[in-house]
């Protein structure tokens, strides 16, 4: 299984299963967590279904492409269900059979791990999932963002997609799986993870990036009175990427860092308000009921505009490699 | 008999929280049952995703019970001619019985009228229905969640009830999930329905579909097939109960898979490859007949077999990629000695107002020779100064970086690898022991030095900054690194004045906001409040670790060594009137107030006092020089002989004699025995 094939299969069974294939987001970001397709989609009571591949930043976890297994850069497949449906676990471990895993001859276990974001205010519960010891990903209920309490509740799933085709494939190296057939990712990348970890770790400039964050800061702020918080939360972004950048340069002592992940949760917190406040003056145009026009805030749910199951894809059944003619589970 | 089936079937319950829950539902089941007259059996089961409680013996309902109300006084509830009045005609209607079935019976406050009744038992089912779901929902955990809408709170999503008694279905719900008889088979390999009729009927569907719910039988397949694994290539599992019960908790179908990994890692640090397997993927590693590590492992599997060897091959894959990030880490710092990293400490931030780790290690080989001439070991100088300056070198390794737990273990092993003495990588090797109050302490003389210095100098700087732990507050672990320092000292046996070490640790900071002469009595009574701590763990009473330490304590060892005398004496006959004359004198001085002087024999005018300044004059020298020598036993049992003549004054003589000065001179004999015994401890605050 190469790269792309993981990602075009992983996306039919998603979309199948009615959710809105958003794309990745242009702006670094450490986690497909602060995509606003995750991070503001959770809040609030509207409901909310969607799939998307988002590369993620983590200037320390850099190696100059020198690591077979870290990377600058790696690449999150995030999928995000709102409410979080009885069967969340079972489309889960059907992703799994459409990507050619069958449970039945695996060991797969779902192991305690909860995850924290001081930056964005937010935390869940959940667990790793292990695919024959192997950790292919983050399964999350979101109990908070932004500082607030969440309900209805989203599950969040995020597979790690270079180490799950590693695995998948079997190889030594991250840099020696395949892209795309015959075309390594090493070829694809490994000069980016030189160059990038350079910059991180040698180049990149503390007085500048410090200067970038309090403008970014305080661009921030003045968008947030502004009541444009999508436009604050942008800039947040680019905070939260400032402050990954310095720590990786060592540039944030252990006393500042506390006091900078403060400045950065203080701002995702506010756009966090901000946007549910926005959508409350739309009416959280979301509720209405599917096929029927706009009502007004106080509309129900009984099924949600989005999540109307999209067709499989004719020409490729999932859980069949090629020549496989066993059925589709 | 009737039997009694409860299953709640969640998403996967994390290993951690499982013993406890398995505890609070049974228990609370039991007692709930109990309270309302319902005895049984009860047994508890568990699994990843499910808690099941079984009873049997039960009755089909309560037994029936008479119940007694007491109504209106007799007085009021019959006239003089002895007919039912009103009151008792109201008080009949209202408990359901006839007015000429009241009875009257005496009670301390007279003859009341009392309703007798017989209350039919409910039926047990019922009594069920209504005791449990309490139990589930305020079962505690330490994190709980909600999910879907957001209407129920537990530690993980609830899937399915089943409530059954004698294969009825309990009418209950819980969670928003209404109790029935349907629940489902192992997630992959049996994901199917079950309908359940019996208790019987639900362990055989259960087995039959790849769950084992009896935690001791799957723990017991486990270990057997353990053991058989290791067995086949010539090792051994040992014996790590903790993995195994985790490994049990983890799984429905307990399933086990042999790995073989490249045995070139073997080359890596014994405690590198162990954490690996252990902490970090939860394998155990196979030892040898000798206990040497083999290239075999083994991993648990909730599966019931392998037969392709891919469950195996998965966990070699991903070990033999975290050996291969470990082995990159361990040769990529083999290119740089720890020594010379030292200086690159200076990027690595201690303490915002106490600087970066450098200014932490100069001050290390400091205080470390300050110690070491404190503790009277100044042979022990070299090495400790030597291990001062490395200790903190492996923070900046990749190593560390990798595996944070292996923090100083990783400095002792480069520091061996580049060829320092012993005393010294193992001083840096055990720099972070004792990690609790039951860890062992540095195995060497400079490591306990080392892990003193390290200690003595976080506390000093935080305290100096005003960073104290209040309350459940402790960010920075100062607890912890007070246990620390009173460990090493009483399990060395060292002899170190607390004031003087502490004011060495302070004096190497610079330019702390707060005076040593405020700082040190704190940081003392902080160090003592560990060591009160660490008494009691060893079983001491509160009272005679009070009556030692709220004497003068500099030195913990010597405190240990007066508690231990006094636990041995008060069993004595002759020591519970001492420690009851000794709150008298306590009172006597406190009214008296604070005073100095000798007692003055000339001016003792009763014969009774007269016999006590003389006996106690004489043990006076007696018990300097006991006390010098640190023979508190005997010390004690020679005050302990001064019993009689105390008791005797106290009966004799009046201590507030009308002249001044008779009455001054009492004062003093009672201060002077004071003072001579709170030497040793102060026998007032022992209850007797």
């Amino acid at each position: 299984m190469d790269f792309q094939t993981l990602i075009l299969k992983l996306s039919s069974y998603w979309a199948s299963k009615g959710c809105l294939l958003e794309q990745p987001y242009d702006q670094e970001v450490g986690a497909g967590t602060m995509h606003p397709a995750t991070f503001l989609r959770v809040l609030g009571p509207e409901p909310w279904r969607a799939a998307y591949v988002q590369p993620s930043r983590r200037p320390a976890d850099g190696r100059y492409g020198q690591n077979p297994f870290r990377l600058v850069k790696h690449y999150q497949y995030q999928v995000v269900i709102k409410p979080s449906p009885d069967d969340i676990q079972d489309l889960y471990v059907d992703s799994l059979r459409a990507l050619g895993v069958d449970p039945k001859e695996h060991d797969l276990r779902f192991e305690e791990d909860n995850w924290e974001s001081p930056t964005l205010g937010a935390w869940g519960v959940g667990w790793q999932v292990l695919l024959d010891g192997m950790e292919i990903t983050q399964f999350t209920y979101f109990q908070q963002a932004g500082g607030l309490d969440l309900k209805p509740i989203t599950a969040e799933i995020t597979y790690g997609l270079e180490r799950l085709t590693m695995f998948l494939a079997k190889k030594e190296s991250v840099f020696e799986i395949d892209w795309a057939p015959g075309v390594p990712y090493g070829e694809v990348r490994k000069q980016e993870e030189f160059e990038i970890s350079k910059y991180g770790f040698e180049l990149a400039d503390p007085q500048l990036l410090w200067l970038l964050f309090e403008r970014y800061e305080a661009e921030s702020a003045r968008c947030l009175a502004a009541k444009v918080p999508l436009a604050a939360y942008d800039l947040a972004l680019k905070c939260s990427h400032l402050f990954n950048l310095l720590d990786a340069r060592g540039a944030v002592s252990a006393t500042d860092r506390v006091a900078v992940i403060k400045r950065v949760r203080d701002l995702a917190v506010k756009c966090a308000r901000g946007y549910v406040a926005s959508r409350e003056a739309l009416g959280f145009p979301l509720l209405r009921k599917a096929g029927e026009p706009f009502q007004g805030s106080d509309a129900t749910v009984e099924e949600p505009l989005l999540g109307s199951p999209t067709p499989l894809p004719e020409e490729e059944p999932f859980g069949q490699e090629p020549g496989d003619t066993r059925p589709v589970a | 008999m009737s039997d009694l089936l409860i299953e709640i079937l969640a998403e996967e319950i994390p290993a951690g929280v499982l013993p406890q829950a398995r505890t609070e539902l049974l228990q609370g089941l039991a007692a709930a049952l109990k309270e309302q007259r319902i005895n049984g059996t009860f047994f508890i089961h568990s699994t990843s995703r499910r808690l099941v409680v079984i009873a049997r013996d039960l009755p089909e309902a309560q037994d029936d019970m008479v119940a007694e109300t007491t109504g209106p006084p007799a007085s009021a509830a019959y006239d003089a001619a002895g007919k039912p009045t009103k009151a008792a005609e109201g008080f009949a209607r209202s408990q359901g019985v006839a007015v000429e079935d009241l009875l009257v019976k005496a009670t301390t406050k007279g003859d009341y009228c009392t309703a007798r009744r017989l209350v039919a038992g409910r039926p047990t089912p019922e009594v069920v229905a209504e005791v449990l779901p309490p139990i589930l929902t305020k079962m505690s955990f330490p994190r709980m969640m909600r999910w879907g809408d957001g209407s129920f709170v537990w530690v993980r999503p609830v899937h399915s009830l089943v409530a059954l008694f004698d294969g009825a279905v309990i009418d209950l719900s819980l969670f928003g999930v209404e109790a029935g008889r349907m629940t489902h088979g192992h997630r992959t390999l049996a994901p199917g329905r079950l309908i359940i009729v019996g208790v019987q009927d639900y362990l055989q569907k259960l087995r039959s579909s790849f769950v084992e719910p009896d935690f001791a039988v799957r723990r017991r397949q486990l270990v057997e097939r353990a053991e058989a694994l290791a067995a086949e290539v010539g090792g051994h599992p040992g014996h790590d109960q903790a993995l195994f019960d985790t490994w049990t908790h983890l799984v429905e179908c307990p399933g086990l898979v042999r790995g073989t990994f490249d045995p070139r890692f073997l080359a890596l640090p014994e405690e590198i490859l162990v954490t690996t397997m252990r902490h970090h993927q939860k394998v155990l590693p196979v030892r040898d007949g000798e206990g040497i590590l083999t290239p075999h492992f083994l991993a648990v599997a909730d599966q019931a077999g392998d037969p392709k060897g891919l469950i195996a091959r998965g966990n070699e894959w991903v070990l033999n990629a975290r050996f291969a990030d470990a082995r990159f880490f361990f040769e990529d710092d083999s290119k740089t000695r720890l020594e010379d990293r030292v200086e690159r400490l200076a990027a690595l931030s201690f303490q915002e107002k106490l600087g970066d780790y450098l200014k932490k290690t100069t001050r290390l080989e400091r205080l470390s020779e300050e110690l070491a001439e404190l503790l009277g070991l100044p042979e022990e100088k070299p090495e400790a100064s030597r291990a001062a300056r490395l200790l903190k070198a492996d923070l900046v390794t990749g190593m560390v970086g990798e595996f944070p737990e292996l923090q100083g273990i990783v400095g002792g092993l480069y520091a061996r690898k580049e060829g320092e003495a012993e005393e010294v990588w193992q001083a840096v090797y055990d720099q972070y022991r004792p990690a609790t109050a039951e860890d062992e302490v540095p195995r060497t003389e400079a490591g306990g030095i080392v892990a003193l210095a390290d200690r003595l100098d976080t506390l000093a700087g935080f305290f100096g900054l005003g960073l104290v732990p209040t309350g459940s507050k402790d960010p920075y672990a100062l607890r912890r690194s007070a246990l620390g320092v009173v460990k090493i000292l009483l399990d060395k046996g060292w002899h170190l004045d607390l004031a003087s070490a502490v004011g060495k640790a302070l004096a190497q900071h610079d330019g702390l906001p707060r005076a040593a002469g405020e700082v040190v009595p704190e940081l003392v009574t902080f160090l003592l409040d560990r060591l009160r701590f660490l008494l009691d763990r060893r079983g001491h009473r509160a009272d005679e670790i009070e009556a030692v330490l709220t004497t003068d304590c500099r030195d913990v060892v010597d405190a240990a060594e007066r508690v231990a005398a006094v636990s041995a004496i008060r069993g004595q006959a002759d020591f519970g009137p001492l420690s009851t004359a000794f709150k008298r004198v306590q009172n006597i001085l406190a009214q008296a107030g604070e005073g100095t002087g000798e007692p003055d024999p000339e001016k003792l005018t009763e014969d009774a006092e007269r016999q006590l300044a003389s006996d106690y004059l004489q043990a006076r020298e007696l018990i300097d020089e006991l006390v010098t020598q640190r023979s508190y036993g005997e010390a004690l049992q020679v005050m302990a002989s001064l019993g009689p003549s105390l008791d005797r004054f106290f009966t004799e003589v009046l201590v507030m004699a009308p002249d001044p000065e008779v009455r001054a001179n009492r004062f003093a004999l009672l201060r002077s025995m004071r003072d001579q015994f709170s030497r040793v401890a102060r026998f007032s605050e022992i209850q007797s």
